[in-house]
């Protein structure tokens, strides 16, 4: 059987086990947007803590995954738990890494002029150095997302959900019937994920940088 | 918090300075210390010195954007040393040389935040930043929905003089505000904001370290040395004249004198002759420059000029003569 037919038989399978994908890709990234995007804002008066936080959340991404969802099983058991636990882990540098930088790079001078007409510290950080950083915590959520796309597949070695289902049963019996297809199903699907949501950011990207931030 | 012993300043006084003291944590001298002064309302005062002489840091302790290590900042009779800095901020103008208007807001959210900020209804906004526009001479239809990036280097700053008034304050403090904008542009900004002043009578404390754009713009000038001592505070004419030391001298460079006649009106030259000269005179009118009217006289080669009234009524004759030896006379009266 060949690929395309392989894929057209098993399509039902297939696109749920996609949509279950991009659902825990999003879940997670969702929650590790909030603890990125917060804690660059929570550490700015505390440059110290600020640098140990990266320096944890850095080294946390060089944990092997298979390694960190294995290790996960103790604390959270099989399924849905562990799997958004060790993406979310893995999306909050990224993210958290372009908010410091994101706020960091504003002008001086529109902060100085900010504060000299008379916006407190919050309405400086809602009204002028967020809406100006963001194109900056937008492009770390999309890094974030594009490389959590790819760690969601191994998610499948404990049971959680998404395409790495197709991969890890499709190696396992490698040689079989329709074994290599079933893999090959899964290893397209990541990539389709990834380049679509990829597109999907460029769009948001477009919609909500400030009209005037374009070029 | 005010202290039950400081009295305040007489209401002629828009912004006392009370033995202020800037020093840095870490640093063993003052920034700025000890500095006293009075500035009056409506007055338009220039801070002038080298780098590091204090002048910003002491303006940045008047809106409270440095925090006074000691000493008493009035402002229009209130003590507002240990006010809610964001309130105070919000009554005071700021100008500063990198501008900062905020990209992503339109040129009228940028008048506008202020008075948003003040609670005022957005019609009232609406129409303020439209007064606002027309008055630093330009088109409301034309800039009102444009982004900061849209606009030259010195519309911008237009903009940020219009972003200042915006909450009609009735103190405006302008860091180096022409300090970034080309040379023809800066003339013709410091002559339009003279004009402006003229209508709106701000109080205005203004920091340079050029002493021409201080002497052209400033009723009165504090010249500041190092470790911010005030070397002098005194008038444009009376800093030319008579310079409190050597410092001073040499801070205001050469040629004095010939500086002086650029200060110095038609209107305050006395005497002339009551009829009008012969032929080949030059014609002026009273509130121009004996500057001017000595270079319109050596152009046309002529001994006299005959100077009409402001109300164009009354004419006199002054001959070059007499131009020279009242200006030579002039020590330090009013502008």
């Amino acid at each position: 059987m060949s690929f395309v037919e392989y894929v057209d038989r098993n399509f039902d399978r297939i696109a749920f086990l996609t949509v279950q994908h991009v659902q825990v890709v999003l879940l997670s990234v969702a929650i590790a947007a909030v603890i990125g995007v917060g804690l660059g804002i929570a550490t700015e008066r505390t440059p110290r803590l600020r640098r140990v936080l990266l320096g944890i959340t850095g080294t946390l991404l060089t944990i092997p995954s298979f390694a960190l969802f294995g290790l996960l099983i103790p604390l959270l058991g099989l399924g849905l738990a562990p799997t958004v636990a060790a993406l979310t882990v893995y999306a909050v540098f990224p993210i958290l890494r372009n908010t410091v930088t994101g706020l960091q790079i504003v002008d001086p001078a529109v902060v100085d002029a900010s504060r000299g007409m008379g916006l407190g510290a919050g309405q400086r950080l809602w009204m002028v150095r967020l809406p100006l950083a963001w194109p900056v915590i937008l492009n770390g959520i999309r890094v974030a997302t594009i490389m959590v796309v790819a760690i969601a597949a191994i998610g499948a070695a404990v049971r959680g959900p998404g395409l790495g289902e197709l991969i890890f049963r499709g190696l396992s019996r490698i040689g079989g019937a329709n074994a290599f297809n079933e893999a090959m199903s899964g290893v397209a699907g990541v990539v389709l994920v990834a380049l679509v949501l990829d597109l999907v950011f460029v769009l948001i990207g477009r919609l909500t940088t400030p009209r005037g931030l374009h070029d | 918090m005010t202290d039950p012993t400081a009295s305040p300043p007489p209401p002629e006084v828009m912004i006392r300075l009370e033995g202020l003291v800037k020093r840095y944590p870490g640093q063993s001298t003052d920034a700025v210390s000890k500095l006293s002064m009075d500035i009056r309302r409506g007055e338009f005062v220039v801070f002038v010195g080298p780098s590091g002489c204090g002048k910003t840091t002491t303006l940045r302790m008047i809106n409270r954007l440095v925090e006074p290590t000691s000493g008493r900042i009035w402002i229009d009779g209130e003590d507002v040393t240990d006010v809610d800095p964001d309130r105070l901020r919000r009554r005071i103008g700021y100008v500063i040389q990198q501008i900062g208007l905020i990209p992503h807001m339109t040129i009228a959210q940028n008048i506008g935040l202020v008075p948003k900020l003040l609670g005022w209804d957005k019609a009232r906004i609406r129409d303020r930043v439209d007064e606002l526009l027309e008055l630093v001479g330009l088109d409301p239809a034309a800039f009102r929905d444009r982004y900061p990036k849209q606009l030259s280097g010195g519309q911008q700053q237009r903009v940020g003089v219009a972003r200042a008034l915006a909450g009609d304050p009735p103190v405006m403090l302008m860091d180096e505000p022409f300090g970034a904008i080309d040379p023809i542009t800066r003339d013709r900004l410091q002559e339009e904001f003279l004009k402006l002043q003229e209508r709106i009578r701000k109080t205005i404390v203004f920091v340079t370290h050029d002493i021409d754009e201080a002497l052209k713009l400033g009723d009165r000038i504090a010249i500041f040395g190092e470790g911010s001592r005030l070397e002098q505070f005194a008038t444009p004419l009376e800093i030319l004249s008579e310079p409190a030391n050597d410092y001073v001298r040499s801070f205001v460079g050469a040629g004095t004198g010939i500086r002086r006649l650029g200060l110095l009106r038609i209107a305050d030259i006395p005497g002339g002759a009551p009829e009008p000269a012969g032929r080949g005179a030059v014609r002026l009118t009273e509130d121009q420059t004996v500057h001017a009217a000595l270079e319109e006289m050596l152009q046309a080669g002529a001994d006299e000029v005959v100077v009409a009234s402001a109300d164009g009524r009354g004419e006199r004759s002054l001959t070059m003569r007499d131009l020279l030896l009242a200006a030579a006379r002039a020590k330090g009266e009013a502008r």
